[in-house]
């Protein structure tokens, strides 16, 4: 029931890129229904059903809500484990001149009061540049835009329940970040190496440059999706593999998933020359 | 039992729920699970109780000392699972991701518990075994087991006691450890470590480095690096003698490139977290110098290195023809700029002519500034003229073209709202794009392709309109303060420059107000020389003194600049009386090569103006009133101009009249008498005067002449009466000579004034 709408969006969304996304009226007028929806514990089951093994990703942007959210969105329609993030100190969005920003802080500002707070100031101004249907299409994915550094890696995330795609990230730990701009590559590495490695959990820190506009946002979305998938695919190949003959020499070497990211990110970059990657192992 | 691995599965996810909502309850779950996922146990349930087991001991919400006791339990079940012939990969990199969160709880636990040798032999054989898979195993568990080895090298090596009363706050490391501990004797364990970080840091020494393993290493050193000294020095020093970049002899494939720039980037990350925590510290200053020298490999090796490497599967993507053109081919086989996408273009894009990814991908902003200026001024100055004219043109015509479109599409532009934001851009077509911007790389076929409206007029400035005499002369007038006020903005040049003057100094070479002041007055008085006549030719009032003042009734330019000059050196003339005669030699010099043309073009039919003897007076004039009795100016200024008559040293004997200044003149009278023959009668003939006709001076006077003319004295004595005209030299009317080429005083003056030095250095 919860699935159906939400596939259906996709097809329409990749068929036609050039337009921002407008979620569908149902969602966004009743946010409530959404949630209720995905409070019963039906995800877990899905994931199963919807070809096993999932990597669990992270999506990061500057402020959580353009480029990391598209990405997030994409990945929860896709039923990946996926959270997001934004490393900037604040959140800004356009205001009506490049020197009056709209800033709000991060963790408790919900993307609805940012939506409600624009729409009263100038609705017209911020649904032509995009903003109010960003707005929008972030209130039906989470609650509001969260702060990488003030993430508590490895706490439980079950007070997010109702985020999309929260199901497979309760454990508040991911294999994979995917950052959107060099700088929060930056920033996501340095905290990292801040934090010490203390849960002595590797995970790849992956950056795909985006432009910080809707239409790249859009064509990021789409990559990051497909990145998500090669990876995934990777990882259940070796998976699987080493599950299957599992006589294979315990100390044999060989392949593993980890081994193969940088050649998927190669592969994959050939195929988004527009969109630079780059990538590292941290810890957690 | 007979439950599936299904079923068992979605109980174990359940009870998993129950510990991630109340962390109390991880002790009863922990115990409970461990029989159902032990080494026995299905794959799927011993993944499951890996990953749970490494994710339990990651939690930050257990308690360390519930932890610590937890620990203990499971170590049996790591053990088994890491020694069960041919495990799962996946069971093994999660059963080494908790066993490093576990052994500093294990080792906390047998510092106080120095009798249970059980529990350490099995930690050990669990270590054991995590360094045999190290080097050997797939690069998954490998990096996991240089997790486990950093924390090893951490607890095994001292760190700093907080709190001693607090055990459970400290830091779990080598200083807790008493140092006749049975199990673990620290005089044992800390070799061990340093051992083994020297085995992580082989890691960077290595012919073919992993970079999974680099980064996991170069990731791993946080709090090595932050808690202990010694492993710090040793760490940093290896990552700094590291090359992420070092050259590679295979072929850069995308894999490969992935790998480079990974290692790079993780690398100075790591390097520029260490320095922002120490800024000053030891090695600053070389992780500095290594950052930047990594940039600038990374400019040439990586983005440059792909053009050289060329990739042999691409022959016609125009890097071979980038190559050849460096051994010295022809411009023409430089490709062209590639054409723009359609669509709109940034700015960048317009700019950009390179077709080269890995340059148009580069973020120039992320150089430091200075390293940018290293590179640009040597780059700028090397290019060749025609390239930058081609590159020019490409983007002019860019422009052109842009423009054209631009204005053509302008309608169906306004008509589109949401155009406030820079980046938005949605008649854009993100989709085509990509694949449209990979065809561009490739060359365009036709290089040279320009469009044909480029051909453009050559461009002719129109007439400006004529300025009016009156403008020209208030321009003028700007342009001499102008020229002023750099005097005052320019140094006084040093005292050492100042000790050096010879006939080898060139004139104005040194930038200096020196220098200034010679381009000022050559200005004032030869820039123009010559043009003055034409202009005076009107009012052709020859006036019958030739010198002091109103020739001209409308000022010329030079004469402005002689004004102001004028000026300058009366405001303080004790300080610029050098100027002053550097000027009037530059002056009198003038007068010569005038009167010289003068004299080989008999066409002229009147005399070129003499500025000399008018500006020398003026000059005078004006400091004689200023000067005291022991000014040494006067002499100074007599001494080296180049050239004096009688209406000079009439008013040097001006000076007499005023009884305090009698000694002066009359000394300034007795030093030309002596260093300069050619006035030296005429100077006798001043004293002369001065003895006769002022009272005070005739003392002094008297004294000189009995050596100089001791005639006169004593023809004087004789009679007693007022001098006859003693000598016909004396007091021959000053005007008789202004007509013809100069004032006889002044061809007698005639020497090689001490300063001459500008006149002679401007040949």
């Amino acid at each position: 029931m919860a699935t159906d709408p939400r596939l259906a969006r996709d097809p329409r969304r990749t068929s036609t890129p050039q337009h921002p996304p407008p979620p569908p009226p149902p969602l966004d007028t009743q946010p409530n229904q959404y949630s209720q929806v995905d409070g019963i514990s039906n995800p877990p089951n899905q994931t199963r059903e919807d070809g096993g093994f999932k990597l669990k990703f992270c999506t990061v942007c500057a402020s959580n809500q353009n480029r990391s959210m598209e990405a997030h969105l994409r990945l929860s329609l896709a039923s990946y484990p996926v959270i997001s993030f934004g490393t900037g100190s604040l959140v800004r969005l356009p205001g009506p001149s490049i020197s009056q920003p709209n800033v709000y802080p991060f963790n408790s500002t919900s993307y609805d009061t940012m939506y409600t707070e624009l729409n009263g100031k100038d609705p017209r101004l911020y649904r032509a540049n995009g903003l109010l249907t960003m707005l929008e299409r972030n209130r039906s994915v989470k609650f509001g835009p969260e702060r990488w550094q003030d993430w508590a890696i490895g706490k439980p995330r079950l007070d997010h329940r109702e985020d999309r795609g929260s199901a497979g990230v309760e454990g508040g730990v991911v294999d994979v970040v995917i950052t959107c701009e060099e700088r929060c590559w930056d920033a996501v590495v340095d905290n990292l190496v801040e934090r010490e490695g203390k849960l002595n959990r590797p995970v790849h820190v992956i950056n795909v440059d985006i432009k910080d506009n809707h239409e790249e946002a859009l064509v990021g979305g789409k990559a990051i999706l497909e990145l998500a998938d090669m990876l995934n695919t990777a990882a259940r190949e070796e998976r699987d593999k080493s599950g299957g003959e599992w006589r294979n020499g315990a100390d044999g070497g060989g392949s593993s998933f980890d081994d193969r990211v940088p050649d998927v990110i190669g592969i994959w970059q050939e195929k988004w020359p527009n969109l630079p990657a780059l990538w590292t192992l941290a810890w957690f | 039992m007979s439950l599936s691995v299904a079923e068992q599965l979605t109980q174990l996810d359940a009870a998993r729920q129950l510990v991630l909502q109340d962390s109390g309850l991880y002790p009863q779950i922990v115990q409970g699970i461990l029989p159902i996922v032990g080494a026995n146990a299905r794959l799927e349930l011993r993944r499951w109780g890996a990953d749970f087991l490494a994710e339990t001991f990651a939690s930050p919400l257990l308690v360390p000392q519930e932890k610590e006791r937890l620990s203990i339990f499971i170590l049996q079940t790591l053990k088994e699972l890491l020694e069960n012939q041919g495990e799962d990969n996946n069971v093994i990199k999660s059963v080494i991701q908790a066993a490093a969160s576990i052994y500093a709880l294990v080792f906390r636990y047998i510092i106080s518990n120095q009798h249970d040798s059980a529990t350490w032999d099995r930690m050990t054989a669990i270590k054991s075994n995590v360094f045999r898979r190290w080097d050997t195993a797939s690069g998954g568990i490998r990096i996991c087991c240089i997790k486990f080895v950093q924390r090893v090298v951490q607890v095994q090596t001292p760190g700093v006691v907080a709190d001693p009363r607090r055990p459970e706050q400290n830091e779990v490391s080598l200083a807790l450890v008493p140092r006749e501990h049975p199990l673990i004797p620290p005089s044992r364990l800390e070799p061990e470590a340093l051992g083994l970080l020297d085995r992580l840091l082989n890691v960077f020494h290595e012919e073919t480095s992993d970079a999974i393993l680099v980064n996991a290493t170069l990731n791993c050193f946080g709090t090595l690096i932050r808690t202990r000294q010694n492993a710090a020095n040793k760490i940093i020093t290896a990552i700094l003698n590291f090359n992420p970049l070092r050259p590679i002899n295979s072929p850069l494939t995308a894999k490969l490139k992935v790998q480079i720039k990974s290692m790079e980037k993780t690398t100075r990350t790591v390097l520029m977290n260490v320095l922002r925590r120490n800024e000053s510290g030891p090695f600053a200053s070389r992780i500095r110098q290594y950052i930047d020298r990594l940039a600038q490999t990374r400019f040439e090796t990586f983005d440059e290195g792909s053009k050289k490497r060329g990739l042999p599967s691409e022959p016609t993507d125009g890097l071979d023809n980038a190559k050849r053109m460096r051994l010295g081919a022809e411009l023409p086989d430089r490709p062209g700029p590639p054409p723009l996408p359609p669509g709109p273009v940034s700015h960048a894009q317009l700019f950009t002519l390179s077709g080269d990814r890995g340059l148009t991908s580069f973020d120039v902003t992320q150089l430091p500034i200075d390293l940018i200026v290293r590179i640009t001024v040597p780059v700028l100055h090397r290019i060749e003229q025609p390239a930058v004219d081609a590159a020019i043109n490409a983007v002019r015509s860019r422009y052109l073209t842009l423009k054209k479109t631009q204005a053509a599409q302008a309608q169906a532009a306004a008509q589109l709202t949401g155009e406030d934001e820079e980046d938005y851009e949605p008649d854009f077509e993100p989709t085509e794009e990509q694949i449209i911007n990979k065809t561009d790389n490739l060359p365009p076929e036709d290089p040279l392709q320009l469009p044909p409206d480029l051909a453009l007029g050559p461009f002719k400035l129109p007439q400006p309109p004529p300025l009016t005499p009156e403008e020209t002369e208030q321009i003028g007038k700007g342009t001499i303060s102008r020229v002023f006020s750099m005097m005052s903005v320019l140094e006084e040049p040093s005292a050492a420059r100042r000790q050096k003057p010879g006939l080898n100094r060139l004139a104005g070479s040194n930038y200096d107000r020196d220098a200034w002041m010679t381009v000022i007055t050559r200005l004032a008085t030869r820039a123009s020389a010559g043009l003055d006549e034409d202009d005076s030719e009107d009012n052709e009032v020859v006036e019958p003194k030739g010198t002091i003042a109103k020739q001209i009734p409308k000022p010329s330019l030079s004469d402005g600049i002689r004004e102001t000059l004028w000026k300058f050196v009366i405001e303080d003339f004790r300080a610029r009386i050098p100027i002053a005669i550097s000027w009037l030699n530059e002056e009198w010099f003038n007068d010569r090569i005038q009167s010289q043309n003068q004299g080989g073009s008999k066409a002229s039919k009147r005399p070129p103006q003499r500025h000399y003897e008018k500006w020398m007076l003026k000059i005078l004039d004006s400091i004689v009133p200023f000067l005291d009795a022991k000014d040494k100016v006067l002499i100074r200024f007599l001494s080296e101009i180049p050239a004096l008559d009688e209406r000079v040293l009439d008013r040097v004997k001006g000076l007499a009249k005023d009884p305090e200044r009698v000694t002066l003149a009359v000394n300034a009278l007795y030093y030309l008498v002596l260093v300069r023959p050619p006035v030296r009668e005429i100077c006798i003939d001043a004293l002369v005067d001065l003895w006769q006709n002022f009272e005070d001076a005739k003392a002094p006077a008297a004294k000189l002449l009995k050596k100089l003319r001791p005639d006169v004295l004593n023809e004087d004595s004789a009679n007693h009466a007022p001098p006859p005209p003693s000598t016909d030299m004396i007091k021959s009317p000053p005007p008789s000579d202004s007509k013809d080429g100069l004032p006889s005083a002044s061809v007698k003056g005639e020497g090689i004034p001490s300063t001459a030095n500008a006149v002679i250095a401007a040949g």
